[in-house]
């Protein structure tokens, strides 16, 4: 008797989830009257974006909606990629809901990492989905990884600096370039390697930009066959503009990453003699950087909070924030950053991720990520970003964002450190075209995944 | 000469065989479980991969695609690839230059501690024992701060003595990021050198030494007729190690990698591997990498072993 009202129920929670799977209505919890107890979800987080509330809302919202259990772990952005690539394919490691970078989305889907979850895109959002991370997901006409949250990269300045030199706020990406080199030549503080505009030499994450704004692309597809077009006379253009820029605005080291660069904004760190007495503050290094939206958290005066944990607190009077601006008006194409999420194709779980992913794109989480800073998935809620100067920052430079190849092989590109080598190499070319043909034959076969 | 084999740790064998028993099974009964965890633990391993190393292994395959069989074409692809012989070459300098400044240092060291006080060479040994105790990580963490291009100690100590080393890049020169990985791993392994040598000084007898300086011998013809060749075999097994060890760093040329230069330029076998398997899902080629690796290990330690082997018996 007892057996068969545990299958009953279970019969009954089969088939509330299939209905829920079918209407199209945006509340498709399940049942929490049936017995998930004793079962738990792991979602694997990259990175420490998601704030620590949030991730309390996920679990007692989980916990409340199906009973069963959520079990959150943080992974580190730098070995994500490989953890994904050994954990995702067993189902005794597997996480049952990941989120990982946008353009590492394209290469798991198309191996076969995640669960065709295109039955759930009209109910989690549909068309209202942030389009170029949706294809990200994408394999054929079938989702299998949706954003989760979109970033965007703006230029900081030290806008004192800028004005010490004379240079006015750009609104052409030709006044930009030319702002920055005079800045550079200025440098009206007098000190040594400083950069007018700090751009490492191996930061092809912000560097691409300019292949973007001059209407260039890092490769295109034909017949689902991607050819790198480094060469073509569009990014040609733009890579001309970068060596000039890494020439005579920049003074970063040519080995330098996309990596913390706004440390380079800051002045207060102070380098101090044995008696305390502050000897030099060589940290204000350069006038402008790029940088995700986000990094404002860490550009300012130095403070401390309650916890006596260091912050950084923005100075109006010395920084300023805005995208960068493009030649045609708009804004130029920037990288977008941000994350895909999907469901493992062994998860054992499957119903109970799909509730969590039910969760995350409901009205509450998505407001939450907007009130947070992250560009929210769903194009509905991205009002709750506020309208202070780095949300419009941010709303401003991802209205014309973009993403790197969704080719099956860009995680690989990315691993492999090319793109580096390649921007690296930029600053010293006596033949830009040469040297980037050469990256095309390189790039050509790994973005095929060959 | 008892104290190479002391040192060595054989004894000499029995010189009266022992009566055996045909058929009996036990000792290699006992032997089992010994074999049987080390080829798990070893031969699992070794063989899968060189089966990989002889398919097709990507991403794909790795969620369970099945894998093409192409025999030795990854090794073709490796081997004519000229990259590849670029960091074989690279790794081969830096295993040789850095296994010899190691052992030069160590052995230098050894003398100091056995020539000193005992209160002054118990410091060094506690000194030295921390080096050595320090986990690579953390130790990588201070290096990589003490280098910083703009905030590091060096740069500001040789600003101070008059040179020009402001913001002087150091992991950005290829020659330069070398010298700052050898002066780190050789920092890191001097230690156990200068330990293991000073164990060796310990065997050798103050009769022969006084006697000698009796005869008139002086100091480096003390050192080159009598001590070298007593602690020989000691020698001999560290600068292997030594060698063996330099040809696979991987940690602390990584972890410079992350701070700075380019990939490509300082790539040796250890961080090339790992770059094909872990960077580029290519577990296939990175697995051939690592056959061509054991085998030049192999090959580098081969003559090595048997003269050492050699001199033994003799």
């Amino acid at each position: 008797m007892k057996r068969k009202l545990v299958s009953l129920a279970a019969l009954a929670t089969a088939s509330a989830l299939v209905l829920a799977g079918c209407s199209s209505s945006a509340d498709g919890g399940t049942d929490a009257s049936t017995d998930n107890s004793g079962k738990t979800i792991t979602l694997w987080l990259a990175g420490g974006d998601t704030p620590d509330k949030m991730r309390d809302y996920l679990k007692s919202e989980f916990a409340e909606q199906t009973g069963a259990t959520l079990n959150i772990q943080q992974q580190d952005w730098g070995d994500l990629v490989t953890k994904l690539t050994t954990s995702l394919p067993d189902a005794n490691n597997t996480p049952d809901v990941a989120e990982l970078g946008n353009t590492q989305s394209s290469t798991f889907a198309n191996v076969g990492a995640f669960l065709d979850i295109s039955d759930m895109y009209e109910e989690l959002g549909g068309t209202k989905l942030l389009q170029s991370f949706v294809d990200a997901g994408m394999v054929g006409d079938k989702n299998y990884a949706l954003p989760y949250y979109f970033g965007s990269r703006a230029v900081f300045t030290r806008s004192d600096v800028w004005a010490a030199a004379g240079v006015e706020q750009p609104t052409t990406l030709d006044e930009f370039n030319a702002g920055v080199a005079a800045i550079n030549a200025a440098d009206p503080l007098g000190i040594p390697d400083f950069s007018g505009f700090y751009l490492g030499g191996q930061d092809w994450r912000n560097g691409i930009s300019w292949i973007f704004a001059n209407d260039g692309e890092l490769a295109t597809v034909k017949d689902g066959t991607w050819t790198s077009t480094l060469a073509s006379e569009n990014s040609l253009k733009g890579l001309a503009q970068l060596q000039k820029l890494y020439k005579s605005a920049s003074n970063a080291p040519n080995d330098a990453k996309d990596s913390n660069q706004y440390i380079y904004l800051n002045d207060s760190d102070e380098i101090k003699d044995a008696e305390g007495v502050v000897t030099s503050n060589t940290s204000l290094s350069a006038a402008t950087i790029m940088a995700p939206t986000w990094a404002h958290l860490s550009i300012g005066t130095l403070g401390t909070d309650a916890d006596g944990k260091a912050t950084r607190t923005w100075d109006d009077t010395k920084n300023e924030v805005f995208a960068l601006p493009g030649n045609d008006g708009k804004p130029a194409p920037v990288f977008a950053g941000g994350s895909n999420i999907g469901i493992s194709a062994k998860s054992k779980n499957p119903e109970l991720a799909k509730s969590l992913l039910t969760i995350i794109y409901s009205e509450d989480y998505q407001t939450m990520l907007g009130q947070n800073g992250l560009g929210p998935a769903n194009s509905d809620y991205v009002d709750s970003l506020g309208d202070d100067q780095f949300a419009q920052a941010l709303i401003e430079s991802a209205s014309n964002s973009k993403l790197t190849p969704a080719a099956p092989g860009w995680a690989t590109v990315e691993g492999s450190l090319v793109m580096e080598e390649f921007f690296s190499k930029i600053e010293g070319a006596t033949d830009l075209k040469a040297l980037a043909k050469e990256y095309d034959e390189k790039l050509t076969p790994m973005l095929n995944g060959e | 000469m008892t104290t190479q084999n002391l040192v060595l740790g054989q004894a000499d064998p029995p010189r009266q065989a022992r009566p055996r028993k045909r058929g009996n099974t036990t000792p290699y009964l006992l032997v089992i479980p010994a074999c049987g965890i080390l080829i798990l633990a070893l031969g699992y391993p070794l063989v899968w991969q060189f089966v990989t190393s002889m398919q097709r292994f990507g991403l794909s395959q790795q969620f369970g695609q099945p894998p093409e069989f192409v025999w030795f074409d990854n090794y073709v692809t490796l081997f004519t690839d000229p990259y590849m012989w670029t960091v074989v070459a690279r790794s081969l300098a830096f295993c040789l230059v850095t296994a010899a400044v190691t052992m030069a240092i160590g052995t230098l060291m050894a003398l100091l501690m056995n020539a000193v006080h005992t209160s002054v060479r118990i410091t060094l040994q506690i000194s030295m024992l921390l080096a050595w105790a320090m986990p690579v990580v953390a130790a990588m963490t201070v290096w990589n701060w003490l280098i910083d291009w703009r905030r590091g100690v060096l740069n500001s100590v040789l600003t101070g003595m008059g040179l020009d080393f402001q913001n002087h890049n150091w992991l950005a020169d290829p020659l330069s990021f070398f010298f700052v990985a050898m002066v780190i791993v050789v920092w890191m392994s001097v230690p156990f050198v200068a330990f293991s040598i000073f164990a060796g000084l310990t065997q050798v007898s103050t009769e022969v030494l006084e006697a000698a300086q009796l005869d008139g011998a002086t100091l480096s013809q003390r050192l080159r007729f009598i001590i070298v060749p007593i602690i020989r075999p000691v020698l001999a097994i560290i600068l292997l190690l030594q060698v063996i060890w330099d040809l696979r760093v991987f940690t602390q040329i990584r972890l410079l990698q992350d701070v700075g230069s380019i990939a490509s330029e300082t790539n040796l076998l250890g961080t090339y591997i790992y770059q094909l398997g872990v960077g580029s899902s290519d577990f296939a080629m990175a697995s051939a990498v690592s056959i061509f690796v054991l085998v030049l290990t192999v090959a580098l330690s081969w003559f090595y072993v048997r003269s050492m082997l050699k001199e033994d018996e003799s």
